[in-house]
């Protein structure tokens, strides 16, 4: 056999491989807006597709049951901020054990990433108790402050970091460059991707939180989010799984730009030398 | 020095007596009439979609209406088991402000409110405002907000399983009424693929109350303390007995003779037509009417029965409303009068005939509006007469592990079926399960 045509051959198996897994992982989305879409009589039948995509019944009746409209607020002031400032925690303490030598440092670095292996349900009491104590319930930063630090992104970023070569940083100090501004000159620029990825999974992550905000907003529901919303769509009593994924897909819109907005430097990923520029 | 720190200590027992005996003064034991200032309860409740709307409706009707000047402040705090995991968190963080006057809460989260300290039982509150209503409710819905012999709430969504079936199919299949029994259901299956329906006969997965359903009806209880309700459970109760082999043996039947799809359904696979038989909770009969229309007609009957000698019925469910004890007199005057109307005629006659449930107060059964509204849609008295039938040594099951209790039972029946198990097999196999988890519970929980 040739080996363009072996080559061809190869290429189609692979090309349909990733076509048939791709299928796969976004299946549950189009069933979702699917879904959304049709009639409850529709719902009933066995069809994917609804009749029409113009039925908006169910989009109008989540967002009056859920109140969704506010949630959405709720969640999206949340994930922002506590992405935001999560990220900022993270680029510091990263910065520190990448470029710094300090006594006990592998031992502080250690114990930080053996909190990636207590499990979050564990921490739910001992947090809820801490943030009793701070006289933090029933408000947005109570409800963030558990997400402003994290031990995997500090990890993440402290190994980009490290993968920069040191002379950079002895180049720049040179020119006169003290750390904060190397950091935010040189170093966030050529980490663009990394910070990109980390955004998007952290902004999604606090998106979709559901036990921890209901918890701290026991006696505040005006600040609860999205998703305790979505579950106000069904009950016991009635399934009313379109309007669940009515409210999934309202859900989704914010995820889906941001993912749309940020793709280009996600795709990039570690592809961009640390030496750019 | 000896001088100095005689002197120190002299001086820090005296103030320490003064601060204690200003203590006492500065917080006497108020007793505040009720009505004669404004006040506010909260209550917690999981009522979503319709029931949640119904649920804000009569808040807004109390809050206007109550001559006591009493605001009810409802939020909504998720799924009945969420609401449970933040009283459970709330009470663990011992910040007690943070609690509810009043709460909804299913069989989840009773062993929960029993331990919480805090719980203001309804025996507490009869005793308390010498007001002794529990007379006014019916026996079998109060009997599963009971433990260790202490009423701890009052019933507020009274649910019950029955049998749910699609006429037009079972007419096509020459049935002119209900399956009763596991063996109808096998008979029923035949006469349908007799008559070339391919449709499945009947659907679900034994779960814990199902199982304390079935087992129930031959006289057991799936583990020991009359299923928990009298003290906690510390063994399974349906080995010895032979109740579990009886039970399994004839589901066996029905999955070996093809009658039984071994799967949990839900309403909308029965609306759809999936399935001929169906058994769900009685609170599903309003949406059940009223998405099947008029696509099929439903029929309704009591819950299906192991075997013709097992009695009918079974164990109720639903939620109860529980009082938290805020140690402020007036709060708890203001909260006995709102689950009184919460669990009086009136609303639970509305809210019966608004979702399905059955109404727990006796005056809402006689009440006309019900009494019309039974009469003219059957299917909804049949949870109400099923609830007279059902002996009242049926109980639900209270078990410490209650999610991973639920999981087991569904697993091991599925995978008696699935891996051709025998059930002699499947017994032991579940004694060491489910006994397991009531053993580490109990380990872990002195």
């Amino acid at each position: 056999m040739k080996r363009k045509t072996r080559t061809l051959i190869q290429d189609s198996v692979a090309s349909t491989v990733a076509i048939f897994l791709g299928v796969i992982l976004v299946f549950p989305l189009i069933y979702c807006v699917c879904g959304a879409f049709k009639t409850p009589h529709e719902f009933l039948t066995p069809t994917l597709l609804p009749g029409s995509f113009s039925y908006l019944g169910n989009f109008e009746e989540a967002l009056e049951k859920g109140n969704l409209l506010r949630y959405t607020a709720n969640s999206f002031i949340i994930a922002l901020v506590g992405t935001t400032v999560r990220l900022i925690f993270s680029i510091l303490a990263a910065y520190a054990f990448a470029y710094y030598d300090f006594r006990f440092k592998n031992l502080c670095f250690f114990l930080i990433l053996g909190t990636m292996m207590i499990p979050a349900d564990v921490l739910l009491a001992t947090n809820y108790l801490t943030v009793s104590k701070l006289r933090l319930l029933n408000s947005y930063l109570g409800v963030m402050i558990v997400s402003f630090v994290s031990a995997a992104q500090m990890f993440m970023l402290r190994q980009r970091f490290k993968s920069v070569p040191k002379d950079m940083r002895e180049a720049a100090q040179i020119d006169g460059y003290g750390d904060i501004s190397y950091m935010i000159n040189v170093l966030l620029p050529i980490s663009k991707p990394v910070l990109t990825t980390l955004f998007v999974q952290s902004f999604i992550t606090l998106w979709n939180a559901y036990l921890w905000p209901l918890i701290v907003t026991a006696s505040s529901p005006h600040m609860r989010t999205i998703m305790v919303g979505i579950t106000k769509l069904n009950s016991w009593e009635d399934e009313n799984y379109q309007l669940v994924l009515a409210g999934v897909c309202i859900s989704l819109i914010p995820s889906l730009v941001l993912f749309i907005l940020m793709r280009r430097n996600m795709k990039k990923g570690g592809i961009d030398g640390a030496l750019v520029g | 020095m000896k001088r100095f720190l005689v002197v120190l200590l002299t001086v820090f027992f005296a103030l320490t007596a003064i601060f204690a005996a200003a203590e006492k003064e500065v917080a006497p034991v108020e007793q505040v009439e009720l009505g004669s200032q404004p006040v506010t309860i909260t209550f917690w409740h999981s009522a979503s979609d319709d029931a949640g709307l119904l649920v804000d409706e009569y808040i807004k009707e109390f809050n206007a209406t109550n001559e006591y000047q009493i605001t009810v402040d409802a939020i909504y705090q998720g799924q009945y088991s969420d609401a449970t995991t933040l009283m459970k968190t709330i009470i663990s963080a011992e910040n007690y402000r943070e609690l509810p006057d009043i709460m909804q809460l299913d069989a989840t989260g009773k062993l929960d409110y029993y331990n919480s300290g805090k719980a203001f039982t309804i025996d507490d509150a009869v005793k308390y405002f010498n007001d002794d209503i529990v007379g006014e409710y019916l026996g079998g819905a109060l009997g599963n907000w009971q433990f260790g012999g202490v009423q701890l709430g009052l019933p507020f969504a009274t649910s019950t399983s029955i049998t749910y079936f699609n006429k037009d199919i079972l007419k096509a299949a020459g049935w002119d009424k209900g399956p009763d029994t596991f063996d109808d259901i096998i008979k029923l299956s035949k006469d349908m693929k007799a008559k070339g329906i391919s449709v499945a006969t009947y659907g679900a997965v034994p779960n814990t109350p199902t199982l304390a359903n079935w087992l129930g009806q031959l006289g057991s209880y799936v583990v020991n303390n009359s299923n928990g309700a009298d003290a906690t459970a510390t063994k399974l109760a349906c080995i010895d007995n032979g109740a579990l082999k009886t039970f399994l043996t004839k589901w066996k039947q029905m999955y070996d003779a093809g009658a039984l799809k071994n799967e949990s359904l839900s309403t909308n696979q029965f609306v759809a037509g999936e399935v001929a038989v169906f058994t769900a909770s009685s609170s599903n009969v309003n949406s059940l009417l009223s998405k099947v229309g008029g696509k099929f007609e439903i029929g309704a009957s009591s819950f299906l029965r192991v075997n013709s000698s097992a009695s009918h019925g079974a164990t109720v469910s639903g939620s109860c409303l529980v009082l938290f004890d805020s140690e402020d007199a007036l709060k708890k005057a203001a909260t006995w009068e709102f689950i009184k109307f919460m669990t009086g005629a009136k609303i639970q006659a509305d809210f019966a005939a608004g979702t399905g449930y059955t109404p727990g107060h006796k005056g809402a059964v006689e009440d006309e509006n019900y009494q019309n509204f039974i009469a003219a849609t059957p299917q909804f008295s049949v949870a109400p007469e099923q609830l007279a039938k059902t002996p009242a040594s049926m109980r639900s099951v209270t078990v410490g592990p209650t999610v991973d209790f639920y999981y087991a039972i569904q697993n091991e029946v599925t995978d008696m079926l699935n891996n051709g198990a025998t059930v002699d097999a499947t017994v032991a196999s579940m004694q060491e399960s489910l006994q397991g988890l009531l053993d580490n519970y109990l380990r872990t929980n002195p």
